[in-house]
């Protein structure tokens, strides 16, 4: 009796097990409903995407890319202009613009999407979103029918790139922003509940202007984790990934899973602090040292090795199949050329420890990066031993808070990112927000009189070819100077079970989960 | 007859333990011996990067195989005993010192200080220990001196239990009260006849803790709370590798065994250390 007992308790703790474990790869489909699970390394208030609300600081990325909020026009893998919500924009003449509104599109809720509805939506989001405001330089707008006039303050040639940024996606303003965070978008999803850092779960929106919708349920997992990822997706508790780690792609390279890739102008840079509070401002203001820092970061290595070759070295600011991003120059990695120019400068390393030195001070920089884009971190650790190398010290503070120490200048000396760079198909973008007197993250406080010059010009310049042009100019006053220092661009990659389909990477990294999204 | 039988094995037993303890502190003197000179006998510079040589496999070149930066892990791992090893015996040492001074004092003078001090291990030992060292670690910031002053701030009133309860029991024994009446000092009496008769509990302890504070260090740096990248240490080279578990095993393997190996030597060594010190065992000596 005693043995059957002890068998029978066996055989119930093996079944509990095999229960636990019952991951399963087959298609999700509950009640007949078809179900999608996306798992994603950087929807999180680390990144500034606490929520899906487009004027909050970068939620419109969450919201653009899981399909609740769409813009007027969207970005092309070209770099280039297409109608969305908006079926024409015409520029009147420098300061305005008619944008006609296609007459099909309506909200989620059903409510027709006309023009008074589109600057309803603007006129909140240049109140209480600073970069926008800065970006669009609304004076005015009115609306009649599907037709909306936009008056700038300024002549502003970008104004529909910058209308198809991730802010500029268009919610229904009589629902508002929703204490729970689940705005109202024209897009093929519709959000129901968001937990910050945990996930965002959505539902087929039925009135879908623009097509059939395919998935009932999605939810989006922030998994900041790589490995948790990596293990999501082969359990099948995942159904696609963004954001896998580099090392993990040999694991999906089989016929269970597949892969959608694009170049993008995703870029890894560094910004040289030139603020005169930091205590490291001695050694930053050295030409000398930011030349040998620009000298003595090994790309290719970066992007052979640490990033498996999935991704390409960047010589300025954006990749150089835009116009823009062709014609500029600056170093290459060379060790033997940063020591003699850290020689000339005055660096000698007197006490024999590997470090030089000047005046008493040591060469020692502090490098701040973030991990939620996992090759950041292995950017600074190569970064580390190859500057060492020539002499540098380098301290790695790679955290989740850069962006708020970012903001206080004592605490760091350069600051490494990754961002897109020209997700708008056009360059002024990157230099408004990062590079100017008065762009919003110029954390360096970096200033050049010929740069600001040169944006000035490029603000009121309409023809796509002048405005390359500037870019380049601007672009070389950046690398001449050597504070800013542009690594790598990334070759952006979505891994997916073999059953997803509709699934693309773009160039702009806008847009993931559109009305084509299936899985069989 | 039987008691001669009992003595006679009793004396086998004893002598076995003695064997097992010389092997055991000549397999530590080893360790140590190698730790010591890890950067001599480290074939590479344990830091140097080629990227060229990037995730190589264990070969008869590499003979645990190359990280993502073209590190030789050998090299990686011999130098991180360094760090892992020594960082350890510090922490041990400091602890084991610490705690046993302020449970000698407080078991010997008791009073308020006893009251005072045991009240303040109590707060000490009702935290998960991990968890607070996390948030010392936490708050102190990376590195490993901050992360041993983390696990000591956790760890000593474990000593400070058992040299007080030893003290305590001491205190009242008749050779102390002789000492004491011969005109012993205070100072005299713990130096001379206390401190000597606690310090096998202690030892053994801080034997045992070796491999329990080994393992602790190890997980606050792979948690990133402890050495910083790109120093070498073990627990930091797990977590360095730990996403490439499935693709690369010996990026996680080689420095995890070398926690495992280390571990499992002090822990043979700290359990033959305490059976040595058994009083029942004492007979036999």
């Amino acid at each position: 009796m005693k043995k059957i007992l002890a068998l029978l308790l066996a055989l119930c703790m093996v079944l509990g097990l095999a229960a636990c474990g019952s991951g399963s790869n087959a298609p999700a489909a509950s009640g007949g409903k078809k179900t999608f699970v996306f798992g994603d390394t950087t929807f999180n208030a680390e990144n500034e995407e606490p929520d899906i609300n487009p004027h909050y600081a970068y939620s419109g990325w969450p919201c653009i890319r899981y399909g609740v909020g769409e813009t007027l026009m969207k970005i092309a893998d070209d770099g280039s202009l297409q109608p969305w919500l908006a079926e024409s924009a015409t520029n009147i003449n420098e300061t305005s613009w008619e944008i006609m509104i296609k007459d099909a599109v309506c909200f989620s809720n059903g409510k027709k999407c006309d023009a008074a509805a589109v600057k309803a939506c603007l006129e909140h989001l240049i109140e209480v979103h600073e970069r926008a405001a800065d970006n669009l330089k609304i004076a005015s707008m009115e609306a009649d029918g599907q037709k909306l006039t936009i008056v700038t303050s300024e002549p502003n040639p970008i104004l529909m790139n910058y209308l198809s940024e991730a802010y500029g996606c268009i919610i229904d303003m009589e629902v508002g922003i929703p204490e729970n965070g689940c705005v109202v978008g024209t897009g093929p999803y519709v959000a129901t509940e968001v937990v910050t850092d945990d996930h965002v779960s959505l539902v087929k929106n039925t009135n879908y202007w623009d097509g059939e919708v395919h998935i009932d349920e999605i939810t989006v997992r922030t998994i900041s984790d790589g490995d948790t990822l990596a293990m999501a997706l082969q359990s099948g508790e995942i159904d696609a990934a963004y954001g896998m780690a580099y090392a993990s792609y040999p694991l999906f390279e089989n016929d269970n899973y597949k892969f959608t890739s694009i170049q993008t102008s995703r870029c890894f840079w560094g910004m040289v602090n030139l603020h005169v509070e930091n205590p490291g401002y001695a050694i930053m203001s050295d030409p000398a040292v930011r030349k040998a820092i620009a000298l003595g970061i090994n790309k290719q290595g970066f992007v052979d090795v640490l990033l498996n070759g999935y991704g390409y070295t960047a010589t300025g600011a954006f990749p150089d199949s835009f116009a823009f991003g062709q014609g500029v120059n600056t170093v290459s990695y060379d060790p033997a050329q940063a020591k003699a120019v850290l020689e000339q400068a005055g660096w000698v390393d007197t006490d024999g420890d590997g470090i030089r030195e000047k005046d008493g001070q040591k060469l020692s920089i502090r490098w701040l990066t973030y991990p939620s884009r996992q090759e950041l971190p292995l950017l600074a650790e190569s970064a580390q031993a190859t500057l060492k190398e020539i002499g540098i010290e380098v301290q790695i503070n790679s955290t989740k808070d850069h962006n708020s120490i970012r903001k206080d200048p004592t605490q760091w000396d350069i600051w490494v990112s990754a961002n897109v760079n020209a997700g708008l198909g056009d360059p002024a973008n990157f230099f408004d927000t990062y590079c100017l007197d008065a762009s919003i993250k110029n954390s360096g406080g970096h200033h050049s009189d010929r740069l600001e010059k040169l944006a000035v010009q490029l603000r009121g310049t309409f023809d796509p070819a002048a405005r390359a042009k500037i870019a380049v100019e601007m672009q070389q006053e950046l690398l001449d100077d050597n504070s800013y220092i542009f690594c790598s661009f990334l070759r952006m990659s979505m891994i997916m079970q073999k059953g997803v389909t509709g699934l693309e990477a773009h160039t702009c990294d806008f847009y993931e989960l559109t009305a084509a999204l299936d899985i069989n | 007859m039987k008691d001669t039988v009992t003595v006679r094995v009793q004396k086998v037993k004893k002598s076995g333990i003695k064997t097992r303890l010389i092997f055991f502190l000549i397999l530590v003197a080893i360790l140590l011996l190698v730790t010591l000179f890890a950067n001599q006998i480290a074939p590479y510079d344990p830091y140097a990067q080629d990227l060229s040589r990037s995730m190589l496999p264990p070969s008869p070149e590499h003979w645990m195989g190359t990280d993502r930066y073209g590190r030789d892990l050998f090299s990686r791992v011999l130098v991180g005993a360094q760090t892992s090893i020594f960082a350890t015996l510090a922490l041990v040492g400091v602890i084991s010192l610490f705690g046993t001074v302020v449970g000698t004092l407080c078991g010997y003078y008791g009073g308020a200080l006893d009251s005072v001090v045991m009240r303040i291990s109590d707060v000490c030992l009702a935290f998960p220990g991990l968890v607070f060292a996390l948030a010392i670690a936490a708050l102190l910031g990376g590195g490993v001196s901050n992360a041993v002053l983390a696990l000591a701030v956790i760890s000593w009133p474990k000593y400070a239990r058992v040299a007080r309860s030893q003290t305590l029991a001491l205190k009242n024994s008749s050779f102390v009260a002789a000492a004491r009446l011969s005109g012993s000092t205070s100072g005299q009496m713990i130096l001379r006849h206390i401190l000597p008769n606690i310090l096998g509990p202690i030892l053994v302890t801080a034997m045992l803790d070796i491999g329990t504070m080994m393992m602790e260090l190890a997980g606050l740096s792979f948690l990133g709370l402890g050495a910083q990248p790109p120093t070498a240490e073990w627990g930091n080279m797990m977590s360095g590798g730990r996403s490439m578990l499935q693709t690369y095993p010996w990026l996680v393997l080689s420095p995890g065994f070398a926690i495992f190996l280390t571990v499992v030597i002090f822990n043979l060594l700290g359990d033959t250390v305490r059976d040595y010190m058994d009083p029942k065992n004492s007979r036999a000596r």
